[in-house]
């Protein structure tokens, strides 16, 4: 079972590393990158906890494994926030709105939800749900989660029709 | 005294500014951007790998384990079974039970019999979790494959036993007065009705599983955990006695735990047995349970079911209320759940005006998966109460809600001792009734839905008003310890037990403090959750965290506040009476301008001791200890939810959800209404989704995420809260809010879907509702009434 | 809950991947986005001693009109197909079928090859190809062939595709004229893999008879299904002559092994089933009477 080389550019930043097949993307991330963000709630790809995005896709890093992502940009949630610590929009209004109490499932809603807007940037209601229906949770009843969301999206559009 | 104020208190900070509001979240920085610390982040040098072994079989007796060809896989350290980790157990009991009470078995690793699907029989530890698990599929055991005891219902008639030494099947039993010295009230009234109510196991499923790392120094004698856990303190405790370790020597850490709703409360097998196997290892021993074992061996609750009956007068005044239930504690339940089971049978009578009532409580065995603690442990006694008062109502032709205004307690009833004996105070249930009742306008739904069933559509309202015991007083949850340090610069520190599991313990920590030291939110932080450093205190569980938190900091803080007006006073030529902390200062009271910031006090306290009043001690730190004032705190509140039941799937659909909760003050409304929503979205799972079944066999059938069906957000309605505010006895007047989402939600949403089925005849009394549970019960009313034609529809 | 070890090959082209296959033997398996083959990997449902990645295999991707069909690769994802204008257009009920897969992440990486190989019995698009009577193209050392989707789908889990067999390509001919199509779906939640489902295209001629149509049904029996007798039963019969309950009863009459677990017995799936396919047939008759 020879290990493969790969190369993978991690928020920004290439690596070059040499893995076991069977190594997830998920654990590729928390253990060779030390980027824990990235949380294994089930690694059978429900819950949605390891979302991270595979050349701009939103993806479970559990159902990914390390060599496929060869060549490929993933970001993490330790990407997504600006180096000086500034939150990102979906980020902030997760804060602003109760979006989270233990957090664990956090980093996978903030990577979802980040994909989702950018390819609905003025959702109905109802897409809201269904975007967030491939996360789980289970501190918050997804009540702050769907005002973050909502706000973050009125948030955006608000700044395209002005900008 | 004036309960309600806490602490006789001379030195005032200003008036509360963060109590109240709906202050940011402290954790929410670092959780948002990956840069918590929950237990699978912690490395540490050499660190191995843990995986267990577990049971494929309910009921077998182990006759050989080979563990060779596990052990020459490479990077397999070690294969551990029960006679290597077993033997090294000391006194493994909970604090929160004691030492003396007649617990049930636990070995860390099963010994001579395996009792449920996912026991664990042997610990592999290897150089990574992927070796581990590929070694632990080579352990060869042979079983002996024993008849299982898979249900609890009839488990207390089987020929077999789960253990030898428990006749019966039967754990314990408790009880209040015997049921038939109410059989003639029973009897008698114009209205009885009984039923038996039956629900589900299902289980808390945090998102983050179980877990901990282990690091044993030999040379130094210390123990070191990294532990998912609502109680750092409690693991340390259990750990010490379970290795016969004095406790000084362990310390364990926990930062962020991804949930835990009662699985995390204390220490389990698995647990065990990686303290066991960490003193036996050369390097830290990290344990991380997947979801497959998370839904297989962390445990169920919620399973039971209660013969239950009540008598009302012919106006529907309720007479008597009595119920028997049984509960299932699987193999090996965690912690003892003979002692918390009281809970049922004592607020079975609810916030009703109840004359007469009685219960007997019964815990049996079963080759499943042991119960444990989850969100409002005795929440059946709601489920039981309230599914029965819709049936009684619809059997006298009498609207639920009419029935339940009739019963509920007024204000001016208070206090109250309910009929198996608990009193009553400080609670408000007919006013959350009406609140919620208000803010649906019931009678514009009860047209609403009288048009939609015109149209074929079926609508239902259904509500459950409920007392909730929090914050109990007694035993290792009777106290909670707080340190506050103000350091040199006058920037604050503040040290509670923590075990926040997402509760918001450090935001709510945060708030208190600086409230109580009149300081600025942002010169406050807060360092929980490290056995080494933080007081003891019994971890977030029971609704406890937010009245005793309050109660230890202001004990604290009120020390520390005569320690700042005196400093001050001295320095300020004033009487320390006429100094009051606001805004960071000390000032005198009615002068203005005259004052010293927080900073220069500590620079005085700390770095210039010699301008010290006589007689201060230097600095500017404190430890206090808050003991409950009262054995329980009681909160209240009603749900209400309305549905629409699609007849011919059986599909429930949530429309409004609305839930009035006195918790009295709130310290944070947003942190309350989180509570109340992530309790009330795993209250709807287990009426509608969640069930952790299985099959007559004893084999688990919901393993993975796809059958154990967690609600998301596309099945939830949104919330919509009232709050009504009745000061409770304890510090702040606070209440705890925790555990009542997961008590409301079943029965509300069982009675809306009961409420929408009521044209056909349907009585629920059996849970889950399965879309085909729904269709079942409607076609048999059909069946059963198709010779009154007319009086069912099509 | 971790995968066991195998080896991984990246062939870059159907050639290359077919001889690895036919070389590596049983033992190894293709993955395409591996949405369903790594959570059986990681609960060690299954276990391989190779991995053949599709990943950069040549040729396997995109969406073309050819023949009068529409003809897509088999390494497309489901969200390319989501968001195809083309599949939209031409191929309505696949279109149709796709928000019901999964959830978003899943269809980012999920591709329809991969759907139609895995032969899920409760997945969406295994029924669409039946009811549409899509065409499937395969490869392997021994050349290329095309198999009719009702030929496709031989038992649980099983498909016709040999073991160094790739599926290449999936032509969903064009249906024209007045047509309609819905997929109606029961599922305990948002994303399931469905207690029931059923996907339905219509045809009418010029007056109110069916000219054509086609059922295929999902999670329904140990295969996805086609409902063969119901359908030669509505071709040529007059809309007015048939209810969309008669349909449901009529698609569901003859099906036998019709699964039962915990979120629903056999019974229930056969209720539900023609309950689903009545609303189906109903919103696609309806479509196909305003087209």
């Amino acid at each position: 079972m020879p290990d493969v080389d790969i190369q993978v550019r991690v928020n920004g930043t290439l690596r070059r590393d040499t893995v076991p097949p069977r190594l997830t993307l998920a654990d590729y991330l928390r253990e060779r990158c030390q980027l824990t963000g990235t949380h294994l709630g089930c690694e059978h790809g429900v819950c949605g906890a390891c979302t991270v995005l595979l050349d701009g896709q939103a993806v479970r890093a559990c159902l990914v494994f390390a060599v496929q992502a060869d060549g490929a940009q993933v970001t993490t949630i330790e990407g997504i926030a600006s180096p000086d610590g500034e939150l990102s929009p979906v980020q902030a209004a997760f804060r602003d709105h109760h979006g989270l109490q233990c957090g664990f499932c956090t980093p996978g809603f903030v990577i979802s939800v980040t994909a989702f807007l950018r390819d609905h940037p003025d959702p109905t209601d109802e897409q809201i749900r269904e975007g967030l229906s491939g996360n789980l949770c289970r501190c918050t009843g997804y009540q702050g989660i769907l005002k973050a969301v909502r706000a973050a999206a009125d948030g955006t559009s608000a700044m395209e029709e002005t900008g | 005294m004036d309960r309600t104020r806490g602490p006789v208190d001379p030195v005032r900070a200003a008036a509360a500014r963060y109590a109240g509001a709906r202050v940011a979240r402290v954790e929410d920085p670092r959780l948002l951007t990956g840069h918590g610390t929950f237990v699978d982040d912690v490395v540490r040098p050499g660190m191995l790998h843990a995986c267990f072994v577990r049971s494929p079989l309910a009921r077998a007796r182990i006759t050989g384990i080979d563990v060779s060809e596990a052990l020459a896989v490479e990077g397999v350290h070690a294969v551990f079974t029960a006679e290597d980790l077993n033997p090294g157990v000391h006194e493994p009991w909970y604090s929160l039970a004691g030492r003396d009470v007649p617990d049930s078995p636990r070995p860390p690793l099963a010994e001579d019999e395996v009792r449920f699907v996912g026991d664990p029989v042997a610990l592999v530890v290897a150089a990574d979790r992927y070796l581990a698990e590929d070694a632990a599929e080579l352990v060869v055991v042979d079983y002996e494959p024993l008849p299982p005891v898979v249900d609890y219902v009839t488990a207390r008639e089987s020929a077999e036993l789960v253990f030898p030494q428990f006749a019966r099947n039967v754990l314990g039993e408790l009880g209040g007065r015997p049921t038939t010295e109410l059989a003639p009230v029973f009897d008698q009234a114009p209205w009885s009705v009984r039923e038996t109510v039956y629900q589900q196991a299902y289980a808390p499923v945090p998102i983050e599983t179980r877990g901990l790392v282990a690091e044993w120094s030999a040379a130094g004698g210390e123990l070191t955990i990294w532990a998912a856990t609502q109680s750092p303190h409690e693991v340390r405790l259990f750990c010490s006695r379970l290795l016969g370790l004095p406790e000084h020597r362990i310390r364990v850490v926990m930062r962020d735990t991804g949930g835990g709703f009662g699985q995390k409360a204390v220490v389990q097998r698995e647990d065990m047995c990686v303290m066991l196997a960490a003193l036996k290892v050369p390097a830290a021993l990290k344990w991380i349970e997947d979801r497959r074992e998370n839904l297989l061996a962390a445990g169920q609750s919620r399973h039971e079911h209660g013969d239950v009956r009540m008598a009302f007068d012919a106006d529907g005044r309720i007479l008597a209320a009595s119920i028997d239930y049984v509960q299932d504690v699987g193999a090996y339940p965690v912690p003892w759940p003979v002692g918390p089971s009281m809970a049922v049978g004592m607020f079975f009578p609810g916030p009703y005006r109840v004359p007469e009532g009685t219960f007997s409580i019964t815990s049996v065995f079963s080759n499943t998966v042991g119960r444990t603690a989850y969100r409002g442990p005795w929440q059946f006694e709601s489920v039981a109460r309230e599914l029965m008062l819709d049936v009684a109502a619809r059997r006298m032709g009498m609207d639920p809600v009419e029935l339940r205004r009739r019963n509920l307690l007024r204000r001016d009833e208070l206090p109250y001792t309910n009929p198996v004996g608990v009193p009553y105070g400080d609670i408000s249930p007919l006013e959350t009734f009406e609140q919620a009742l208000g803010m649906l306008d019931y009678e514009a739904f009860r047209k609403e839905q009288e048009r939609a069933r015109g149209e074929g559509r079926f609508l239902g309202v259904g509500t459950c008003t409920y007392v909730e015991p929090t914050t109990a007083g007694m035993g290792v949850h009777g106290t909670e310890g707080a340190t506050i340090r103000i350091e040199p610069s006058g920037k604050v520190n503040v040290y509670v037990s923590g075990g926040s599991t997402g509760n918001s313990l450090e935001t709510t920590v945060v708030q208190l403090t600086a409230d109580a030291l009149g300081v600025d939110i942002a010169d406050v932080h807060t360092i929980q959750g490290d056995t080494a450093i933080t007081p003891f205190g019994g971890g977030t569980g029971g609704s406890r965290s937010g009245s005793m938190t309050a109660g230890a900091v202001a004990e604290t803080a009120a020390v520390l506040r005569e320690r700042i007006a005196a400093i001050a006073a001295h320095r300020l030529e004033a009487a320390a009476e006429d100094i009051e902390l606001v805004d960071g200062h000390a000032r005198v009271r009615g002068v203005p301008g005259a004052g010293l910031s927080l900073a220069e006090i500590a620079a005085i306290a700390y770095l210039q001791p010699e301008s010290l009043p006589p007689g201060m001690p230097a600095g500017l730190e404190a430890s206090g200890r808050y003991r409950a004032e009262s054995m329980i705190i009681l909160a209240n509140a009603t749900h209400l939810c309305t549905c629409e039941v699609d007849v011919t799937t059986g599909r429930v659909t949530l429309l409004r959800y609305i839930v009035s909760e006195d918790c009295g003050p709130m310290i944070n409304p947003s942190v309350v209404e989180g509570q109340i929503a992530g309790g009330t979205v795993q209250g709807i799972g287990g009426a509608l989704y969640e069930h952790l079944a299985y099959d007559a066999d004893g084999n688990p059938v919901t393993g993975t995420f796809m059958d154990y069906l967690l609600p998301t957000a596309a099945e939830v309605p949104i919330i919509e809260y009232g709050h009504v505010e009745t000061p409770g006895p304890g510090p702040g007047g606070y209440k705890g809010v925790g555990e009542g989402g997961a008590i409301g939600a079943p029965p509300a949403v069982i009675n809306a879907v009961a409420d929408a089925l009521a044209p056909f005849g349907v009585h629920i009394t059996r849970l889950p509702l399965t879309p085909e549970s729904i269709v079942t019960l409607v076609r048999r009313a059909r069946e059963s009434r198709a010779a009154e034609p007319g009086t069912v529809p099509r | 809950m971790k995968p066991s070890a195998f080896d991984y090959h990246a062939p870059t082209s159907v050639a290359e991947a077919v001889s690895l296959l036919a070389d590596l033997g049983e033992d190894a398996k293709p993955i395409a986005g591996g949405q369903s083959l790594v959570p059986m990997l990681a609960l060690r449902l299954t276990a391989l001693e190779h991995l053949v990645d599709l990943r950069r295999v040549s040729g396997l991707r995109g969406i073309e009109q050819r023949d009068g069909a529409v003809r897509i690769g088999a390494m497309t994802t489901q969200a390319v197909i989501g968001r195809s204008a083309e599949v939209a257009r031409g191929v309505p009920l696949l279109a149709r079928a796709t928000p019901l897969i999964g959830h978003f992440q899943i269809r980012n990486r999920g591709t329809i090859g991969g759907s139609l190989a895995h032969a899920d019995a409760a997945a969406e698009y295994p029924a669409v190809a039946l009811a549409l009577g899509a065409q499937l193209e395969a490869q392997s050392p021994r050349g290329r062939r095309t198999i009719p989707a009702d030929r496709f789908f031989t038992g649980l889990w099983g498909t016709d595709l040999a073991d160094d067999e790739l599926l290449t390509a999936v032509a969903f001919p064009r249906w024209d004229g007045r047509c309609g199509f819905a997929i109606e779906e029961f599922a305990r939640r948002s994303g399931d893999f469905a207690i029931a489902g059923a996907a339905v295209a219509v045809a009418l001629d010029d007056g109110a008879r069916i000219r054509r149509c086609g059922i295929g049904l999902f999670g329904l029996g140990p295969t996805p299904l086609r409902a063969s007798a119901a359908e030669a039963a509505l071709t040529r019969a007059g809309l007015a002559d048939v209810t969309a309950e008669d349909v449901g009863r009529t698609a569901l009459a003859d099906l036998e092994s019709v699964p039962s677990d915990l979120h629903g017995s056999a019974d229930y799936r056969r209720h539900v089933g023609a309950v689903v396919v009545a609303r189906a047939w109903q919103r696609a008759v309806q479509e196909a009477s305003d087209a």
